[in-house]
């Protein structure tokens, strides 16, 4: 063993030592598979470096020309007669080999699209975030609503939820007294519900004030005789035959689904649908948030 | 053959470039081609859009506003799908933006509506309270240039076949018989909005700028 390669190895050493003590220092958890093949990738490194260098440095003390020259001559400078070294060249043809795989079979021509290999990320990633959350607590269900709402509806509703003083749907309440009477008056066939179109005139007048009054104050008490038209479809405590009409007492997973899938227009102004954009347990979340700030 | 090469830089050199243009035209040209072409169902911008997207230039909205989606699932999420290049195809020119003080608006459309458009453009704050976006109240006085809208529609026909039909002529005659579709179109829009000085504006036949940036906004999906 001459002084260079005690030289080499007490480099890669000190190289190693190093490399440990950032991993110690810095507390760095070797469980996660990224940091346990850098760390070892770091070492190698570290011992290929030495390596190398103790080949070519020796190399150059000793290697003495030997040779037969090739007959071409650059400005001066000559070159050896040398066997393609045999590493190289079975790398060269693996890589063929493999140009060929990519051409014909992998990816032929034509056949990759960005935009799908996209969609499909974004799919894979859809359908694990519902297997995640597929069971999800209420308090999760709650601040992923959250989120959710200050990003895609607070433009419009309000950070709050208010509607900004009746620019949209006031998300305190169920519905206002103005927006009950509009849809008496008109009816409403939106939101597709199992039960089918709501026709206008179904009540007017008096009647019409009173089932407005009586739904505004968050249906207690006694209905009045008028509630009975509403009833027959929305139920007579107003949550809708268990989605087959409107809940007009709350919002309920079925109406925030329906409201986000046709949109709505109404009073107030429009909303567009929001088809596709989320996916269930996000539909569902916002449900659960729009319900707490209802209470 | 290589060692006259080595002695010839310059040929040399001619033939290092032809080597690299090949590659790069087999590369490009057909991408491009296949990419500028408009995405199946795309409609040219009507004359009232096309009057609210000169709106949208004159006002500089590109300053803070990209119209350029990318492929990135927090963009995607927000803004809905990732852009095409064919969807820009009938944009001249486009107007992607490469600043983002304001949100992306490429499909602007599929989540904001005309009484929102009307509030914001108003008083920004008075729909999100921390809104650093001035207001644009001169836009419901501003009566918007659809005469050019028209011209511009025309030219873009003859220069580029823009697929505008036959009744888009560069006489006078060919514009008057428009103008009544123009008006039409402003008229749907109007009935979303509340502010009465538009609506009788849009009425007497005059369009405000506000309707015409509205159509546009809401055309962007």
């Amino acid at each position: 063993m001459n002084a260079l390669m005690i030289k080499g190895l007490a480099f890669a050493a000190v190289l190693m030592i190093a490399t440990l003590a950032v991993v110690m220092s810095m507390d760095i958890d070797l469980s996660d598979p990224i940091n346990l093949i850098t760390m070892i990738g770091a070492l190698v490194i570290a011992g290929l470096s030495a390596g190398v260098s103790i080949k070519y440095i020796n190399q150059m003390k000793t290697d003495t020309a030997t040779g037969e020259l090739v007959d071409h001559s650059w400005d001066g400078i000559g070159e050896y007669k040398n066997e393609l070294p045999s590493g190289w060249a079975f790398s060269f043809l693996a890589t063929i080999i493999w140009a060929l795989w990519y051409w014909f079979a992998g990816y032929p021509v034509n056949a990759f699209s960005q935009i799908g290999q996209y969609n499909e990320e974004v799919l894979a990633h859809q359908a694990k975030f519902e297997e995640k959350h597929k069971n999800a607590d209420a308090a999760t269900l709650q601040q992923m609503g959250e989120s959710i709402f200050l990003v895609q509806c607070a433009p419009c509703h309000g950070e709050t939820g208010d509607g900004l003083s009746g620019k949209a749907q006031d998300f305190t309440t169920r519905e206002s007294k103005e927006q009950i009477l509009d849809v008496i008056a008109n009816g409403s066939d939106q939101l597709k519900y199992p039960m089918g179109a709501m026709p206008g005139g179904m009540a007017s007048g008096a009647d019409a004030e009173a089932i407005a009054d009586y739904i505004v104050a968050g249906m207690k008490g006694e209905a009045p005789a008028s509630y009975g038209v509403c009833a027959g479809c929305h139920g007579a405590d107003g949550t809708g035959n268990g989605g087959t009409a409107p809940n007009i007492a709350d919002y309920d997973n079925t109406l925030v689904h329906s409201v986000l899938e046709h949109g709505k227009k109404g009073i107030i102004g429009a909303m567009p649908a929001f088809k596709g954009r989320f996916t269930p347990v996000q539909e569902k979340a916002l449900a659960t948030y729009l319900h707490s700030l209802e209470n | 053959m290589f060692h006259w090469l080595e002695k010839n830089p310059f040929f040399f050199s001619v033939g290092v470039f032809l080597v690299i243009a090949f590659a790069g035209l087999v590369e490009i040209l057909p991408n491009f081609a296949e990419a500028s072409r408009p995405v199946v169902g795309l409609k040219p911008y009507t004359v009232l859009e096309l009057a609210g997207k000169e709106v949208y230039k004159k006002d500089a909205c590109i300053a803070c506003h990209s119209q350029l989606i990318r492929p990135f699932k927090s963009e995607t999420d927000r803004y809905g799908q990732v852009s095409l290049s064919g969807e820009y195809a009938y944009d001249r020119p486009f107007l992607w933006g490469s600043k983002r003080t304001g949100p992306d608006l490429h499909r602007v459309g599929n989540y904001r509506t005309t009484d929102w458009h009307e509030n914001h453009m108003w008083d920004p704050t008075s729909v999100v309270p921390q809104s650093i976006m001035p207001a644009y109240k001169h836009m419901f006085t501003n009566i918007a240039d659809i005469e050019t809208a028209y011209a511009e529609a025309v030219t873009v026909k003859n220069v580029f076949a823009t697929p505008y039909g036959d009744e888009f002529q560069g006489t006078r005659a060919a514009w008057e018989a428009h103008k009544p579709k123009v008006l039409a179109d402003a008229k749907l829009i109007t009935a979303d909005m509340k502010n009465k000085d538009v609506k009788d504006a849009v009425e007497a036949g005059n369009i405000p700028e506000i309707v015409a940036l509205i159509a546009y906004m809401n055309r962007l999906k």
